[in-house]
């Protein structure tokens, strides 16, 4: 089994799409030459080298990265919400169509991860990359984080808060300039990760990856007794690109329940603007393993 | 007169407000009141960011001799972007003698860009280490740096022989805030803002990235030559006056510079050249070596990982940024920091962690410049030259004796 690897790097500045077409055939050719190694790609005497095991690196994170978005959507738990720890292994093929399936053995932190709190989940993933086409089709494991009983409670707990919640109405973004977050307020920001959640799995491909930089406002903020129905629109900060992308995200969250999303993206650099919509179509087969 | 400064709201700031001379302060600033009531009341502030002073001083209440004076006035908030400058100029005039303020440049918006020169004067020719924060206007966590790095220095090089023994042969060089304007701009309407506010296209777009400006592989890749992307080039290469500025001076003191650090966030990276391509530098191995020792130091503080390696490698490709333009003119020691921290808040890093991020920085920063001094000086201060001749001087005296 191949030792334990460094944790991931995060990818940083690069070029716009232009630059990142030129790196594609040189990655895609990369990749069919590591095709044939076995797992922990980069160390056999087979090994194309060091360049080609920073790519293969790089494409494991985007692959761990994309199928911890779609695991926190589909778990549907703003308080069970996971962040990448570590990629542990992990083998890419690409097809003639330059599909790319990438499988992979990672971990993850707790989100809200308290101080010299240390639980490692560890997550197997098959993650199918549709030649930079958005939504990557995933399918993913976790061993437990978070006990299912513990989890729905904090869900619920969450759920209260959010039903005393009023927004202020001075509240501009979320975090502020300076990275606070009220903790009244936070309740807000774990739901709008969720939210954002999907919209980052479905915008991930082999080149581009997301974070949530900041929500800029909150459209509306609704707790009935059956969900929390949610406007907001948050800014993506794309890494490659360092485009900040604004997306409109509304979503209707109830503990338990699968989670409802609907978002319209502004894109900057193409004309066709990104929309999407799920119907609490998470219900799928694969979650009877997860909890 | 006696003032006081009280904070209102805001609990979830982690600072400490002081009535002027007590205590420490990683900012400090000078504000007057509009109707001249607590005319220059002095407010040292615990690590936080320069443009939360704003705030604070929206939402304080200052009680002069027990009068009640509710809020400031909002021309004097905006005007407290001089708080870098007021900032430069304390510290020149608290450390008179071994710290001076130099002009640089202009920005595009007609700011003086000016550097810090920490200097123990001395007979002796000094070597010079430069450092810049802030080419990325959003992120903030770069200036804090500076701002911390300058006062570590001055308040430790008299007592704390490590850093000493850097200024008997070191000069620091420090740019607090490269891209002012873009910075001010992060300040008054878009947090997220990265490049400089440099006006192209009839004015229909603004900005360049200053770190895809400089004058290596100009825009050859990873760079953009569309005005509206977050990466675009600029006109030409060092078309940008900051880019001029930096450029034309360091250039002017190449000969000298040995170490060239550029601060910049997010995601907890240690860089060496290049970008422009995955050839690596000629002293590529040790530009590791130094990074790793580094970044393995750094960890030992709060347990933060960095990852080191060369740009092409580990991020993507990019073109005409400053690491690389400094190591191709010469600089042996070219570095690119991405500080805290992965993506959980990026830009929008927590003042809360300012202190941590600067205390496992500085750390890494230290051992650099250890390994950068073990270069050239023994631990006596005498000087080296260059590494091989030392090589060959033993050799000879050792062939010598056969």
């Amino acid at each position: 089994m191949p030792p334990r690897r460094q944790p991931p790097p995060a990818s940083g500045p690069g070029g716009p799409r232009p630059a990142v077409l030129l790196l594609a055939p040189l990655l895609l050719l990369a990749l069919q030459g590591v095709a044939a190694a076995p797992a922990g790609a980069g160390r056999t005497e087979d090994s194309p080298g060091l360049q080609d095991a920073e790519l293969q690196r790089g494409l494991l994170q985007q692959a761990a990265r994309a199928a911890l978005h779609f695991f926190n959507f589909r778990a549907g738990s703003p308080s069970a919400l996971r962040v990448l720890a570590a990629v542990l292994e992990g083998r890419a093929t690409v097809n003639p169509k330059k599909e790319c399936q990438v499988d992979l053995v990672f971990t993850t932190d707790h989100y809200n991860q308290e101080a010299g709190e240390e639980r490692l989940g560890k997550c197997s993933a098959r993650v199918f990359f549709r030649n930079q086409k958005p939504r990557p089709a995933i399918n993913v494991t976790c061993t437990r984080l978070i006990e299912k009983n513990k989890r729905q409670q904090e869900d619920y707990l969450l759920y209260t808060h959010m039903k005393q919640l009023k927004t202020p109405s001075d509240v501009v973004s979320i975090p502020d300039s300076h990275g606070h977050i009220d903790p009244s307020l936070r309740p807000i920001w774990d739901l709008a990760f969720l939210g954002s959640s999907y919209v980052m799995w479905e915008k991930t491909t082999q080149f581009l990856h997301y974070y949530m930089a900041q929500i800029s406002s909150v459209n509306r903020w609704k707790t009935n007794d059956d969900a929390v129905d949610f406007d907001y629109t948050v800014l993506l900060h794309e890494f490659s690109t360092q485009e900040i992308i604004p997306c409109r995200i509304h979503l209707v969250w109830y503990p338990g329940k699968p989670l409802k999303v609907k978002y319209h993206c502004q894109e900057l650099q193409t004309p066709e603007e990104a929309s999407g919509t799920e119907e609490g179509s998470a219900v799928a087969p694969t979650e009877l393993n997860n909890f | 007169m006696v003032c006081m400064l009280e904070t209102k709201g805001k609990q979830q700031l982690a600072t400490t407000i002081k009535v002027k001379g007590s205590g420490e302060g990683s900012g400090k600033g000078i504000f007057s009141k509009r109707n001249n009531v607590c005319k220059d009341t002095e407010v040292e502030v615990n690590y936080v960011y320069l443009s939360e002073l704003q705030d604070i001083l929206l939402l304080s209440t200052v009680h002069c001799d027990g009068m009640e004076e509710e809020g400031w006035d909002r021309q004097e908030l905006v005007a407290s972007v001089n708080q870098i400058y007021q900032w430069m100029i304390q510290i020149s005039e608290k450390y008179t003698g071994v710290v001076t303020q130099h002009f640089l440049g202009m920005t595009y918006e007609i700011r003086p860009m000016y550097y810090l020169k920490i200097s123990q004067p001395s007979n002796n020719p000094k070597k010079i280490i430069w450092m810049d924060c802030g080419i990325h206007a959003r992120e903030w966590i770069a200036p804090a740096f500076c701002q911390w790095f300058v006062k570590e220095i001055l308040q430790n090089y008299k007592d704390n022989p490590r850093i000493g023994r850097f200024l008997r042969n070191l000069d620091f060089y420090v740019l607090p805030v490269l891209n002012i304007d873009g910075y001010i701009y992060t300040w008054t309407t878009d947090r997220l803002w990265r490049k400089s506010r440099s006006s192209h296209n009839n004015g229909t777009c603004f900005g360049t990235d200053l770190n895809r400006n400089f004058n290596v592989a100009w825009c050859s890749i990873g760079a953009s030559k569309d005005c509206h992307d977050l990466t675009f080039c600029g006109t030409g290469p060092a078309s940008e006056p900051e880019t001029k500025a930096v450029s034309s001076f360091v250039e002017s003191k190449k000969e000298s510079i040995v170490c060239f650090l550029t601060m910049h966030s997010y995601g907890q990276l240690i860089l060496t050249p290049y970008g422009y391509t995955k050839n690596k530098s000629s002293n590529h191995e040790e530009l590791i070596q130094v990074g790793q020792k580094a970044a393995n130091a750094l960890k030992k503080k709060h347990g933060t990982n960095y990852r080191v390696g060369s740009s092409a490698d580990i991020l993507y490709t990019t073109s005409g940024s400053s690491r690389d333009w400094a190591r191709d003119i010469g600089i042996p020691f070219s570095y690119t920091f991405e500080l805290r921290d992965n993506g959980t808040y990026g830009f929008v890093l927590p003042a809360a962690q300012i202190q941590a991020t600067c205390e496992e920085t500085m750390e890494a920063v230290l051992s650099v410049l250890d390994d950068v001094y073990e270069k050239y000086w023994d631990s006596d201060g005498a000087g080296k030259g260059t590494p091989t001749a030392v090589v060959l001087g033993l050799l000879v005296s050792f062939m010598s004796v056969l």
